[in-house]
């Protein structure tokens, strides 16, 4: 089991939080992929309440070339572009297609309340 | 805190009406009469059960397995509501039988339910668990033979009271608890195959296989007994509207289970007859680790359609699993039938050597194609959509055989779908890369990273939705600013 902290410094709402995540091999990885799992709060359509991410490379899109630096990439990638048309938490992935602003506050809010800086796990 | 307040209020509730009841009878019969008599003091007493059911859950939950994850959680609710739902549906068939005794023996199912599917959570942890203690098999143990010992009396007692009294509801049950059986049944295999594997030193190849056939023959046990329950429900009885989603669901997974089989089957028969061993030159002409294991390739190697070279090991386990190419996803098993169709000369090879030198070094400027905007450039027949300026430069990661390529635009709208109309394909293969319309239908582009204010592509435009298919998120290319930045994680042939 590996912990790790993903620090962003891109123009988003997360940008500046640093956001913990649990890694957890399979005994037969790299033929399955790795649980990954946010430890830390995150308002992200496509991360619900539990951590568990929705991501297609962590499910059947996976391919054992892909190496957990490439796998927290697309972690990185889905924080700065989430992907309403699947939604994990459908209201916030409603909230980010219909009022793009209120959804930057409230994301705003959760990154500054949860995974500030020290913080976050 | 809620439930405790709410198990309180149930408590005292019933003492309450007992002892009133008591109070105004003063003898344990009259008294027992007053209260199964009076509709208040039963409805009392019902919710008093259902508190008991509910605390007699959390003891088994406690004793077998602990406190719960949060996985764990989250599926126990969600087939709790379908399994709630589907046992008010078979209430509605049922209603001639309607009693709280019928009633309870559907509490008593729903509730073993739900031991079971944790069972099947806590076994499939183990496949990813770090560490796995003895009070882990201990509880895992004693709950499967609890579980199971529980099942088979069910079965045995719905059989016999089926042969004494005719079908009655009691064929449901014995139904329900044969499934919860074979349910026991595949998770004691799968708990077998898990401890074998993690008392091995190594990774154990052929678990995957040993897994496919559990799942095969568990689903076939499954799909024969629903498919004689609805028959002899219908014949008998009515349509048991109840049995339809679980039953849709076990033979879609059967069938997937049969698929599984058939297709890694195939895939690891082309490898060990069609595909070639790689040679020492080819080994030695790109960095020689194998992308699955990290490790160097020597001996026993093979090499897919696509050009990429893996150790036969690693296929053969990636294959039990998957039948794509781990670096390109190319369809192993689509590309086996091109290949025999094609002479295999005839097949692209690594990126021609004189368009690759037309191609901009990484770090270069424009322009990016050989003889851009219009005049030689190999695609320029599609004149109405011209190629706007790109700069590509491909990342080298620890694994040069991943096609990552950054992609930089030069103009703040470079209408990179357009390229896509154009029937270009960015190949890349180890360090450079090529532009070939051919292989342009085959490609699956797979853009996985860009800057913020890009919107889905998918949105926008139905072709590239179509061909695109379900595979790839794409996009939208015309709204990235001068600096934006694509990740383009696969690149993938389709035969």
């Amino acid at each position: 089991m590996f912990r790790n902290h993903l620090a962003r410094e891109t123009d988003s709402p997360y940008q500046g939080g640093v956001f913990s995540l649990n890694i957890n091999f399979p005994t037969d990885y790299p033929f399955k992929p790795p649980k990954v799992s946010f430890t830390t709060k995150i308002y992200h359509p496509n991360i619900n309440t539990n951590g568990s991410i929705c991501l297609d490379i962590l499910r059947a899109q996976w391919s054992p070339a892909l190496t957990i630096s490439k796998v927290l990439l697309s972690i990185c990638s889905l924080l700065t572009d989430p992907n309403p048309d699947d939604p994990l938490v459908p209201e916030i992935a409603r909230i980010y297609k219909t009022d793009r602003a209120r959804y930057n506050k409230l994301a705003l809010e959760w990154t500054r309340k949860y995974a500030a800086g020290d913080g976050g796990n | 805190m809620r439930g405790a307040a709410l198990t309180t209020a149930s408590f005292v509730l019933t003492a309450a009406v007992v002892g009133h009841a008591y109070y105004q009878k003063k003898q344990f019969y009259p008294s027992v009469v007053y209260i199964t008599k009076s509709n208040p003091s039963m409805a009392v007493l019902y919710i008093q059960a259902f508190v008991f059911v509910i605390l007699m859950g959390k003891l088994v939950k406690k004793v077998f397995f602990g406190q719960l994850r949060a996985s764990e959680m989250e599926h126990l609710i969600e087939r709790s509501w379908y399994a709630v739902t589907e046992t008010c549906l078979a209430f509605t068939v049922f209603r001639d039988d309607f009693s709280p005794k019928f009633v309870a023996m559907f509490t008593l199912l729903l509730f073993l339910k739900c031991f079971h599917w944790l069972a099947e959570d806590r076994v499939d942890y183990m496949e990813r668990s770090p560490v796995i203690s003895v009070l882990f098999h201990l509880r895992v143990l004693t709950l499967l033979l609890f579980l199971g010992t529980l099942d088979s009396l069910w079965v045995n007692f719905a059989y016999h009271s089926t042969l004494t009294k005719g079908a009655t509801v009691q064929l449901v049950f014995g139904f329900e608890y044969a499934i919860l059986f074979t349910i026991i049944c595949s998770v004691l295999l799968k708990y077998v195959l898990h401890t074998i594997d993690l008392q091995s030193e190594n990774p154990w190849e052929n678990k995957a296989v040993y897994m496919l056939y559990t799942d095969l023959i568990m689903g076939f046990i499954k799909v024969f007994l629903y498919t004689a329950f609805v028959a002899i429900m219908i014949k008998i009885h009515t349509f048991p509207l109840f049995a339809i989603r679980p039953m849709y669901l076990t033979m879609r997974s059967f069938k997937k289970a049969v698929n599984d089989i058939i297709m890694s089957r195939r895939a690891i028969r082309n490898m060990n007859t069609l595909y070639p061993d790689a040679t020492p030159e080819e080994l030695a002409s790109m960095d020689n680790v194998c992308i699955i294991c990290r490790e160097d390739m020597n001996t026993a190697c093979k090499k897919l359609p696509c050009n990429h070279i893996f150790h036969t090991s690693c296929l053969r386990s990636w294959f039990q699993r998957q039948q794509t190419c781990p670096t390109c996803r190319m369809d192993v098993l689509r590309a086996s039938v091109r290949q025999i169709q094609q002479p295999p000369a005839q097949q692209p090879q690594q990126p021609q050597q004189p368009q690759a030198n037309n191609m901009p070094q990484p770090g270069q400027a424009m322009p990016p194609f050989p003889g851009y905007p219009f005049g030689s450039h190999p695609f320029s027949r599609e004149q109405d959509s011209p190629m706007l300026p790109l700069e590509v430069l491909l990342l080298h990661q620890g694994s040069r055989n991943l096609p990552l390529l950054e992609v930089t635009s030069n103009s703040p709208r470079h209408r990179l779908l357009k390229s896509h109309r154009q029937r270009h394909l960015l190949l890349s293969t180890s360090k450079s890369f090529n532009f070939s319309s051919r292989d342009y239908d085959r490609a699956i582009y797979n853009y996985h990273r860009c800057t913020a204010g890009c919107t889905r592509y998918s949105t926008k435009c139905n072709a590239w939705d179509a061909w695109n298919a379900s595979h790839a998120t794409i996009y939208d290319a015309s709204s990235f600013s001068n600096d934006a930045t694509i990740w383009f994680t696969q690149v993938t042939h389709l035969a």
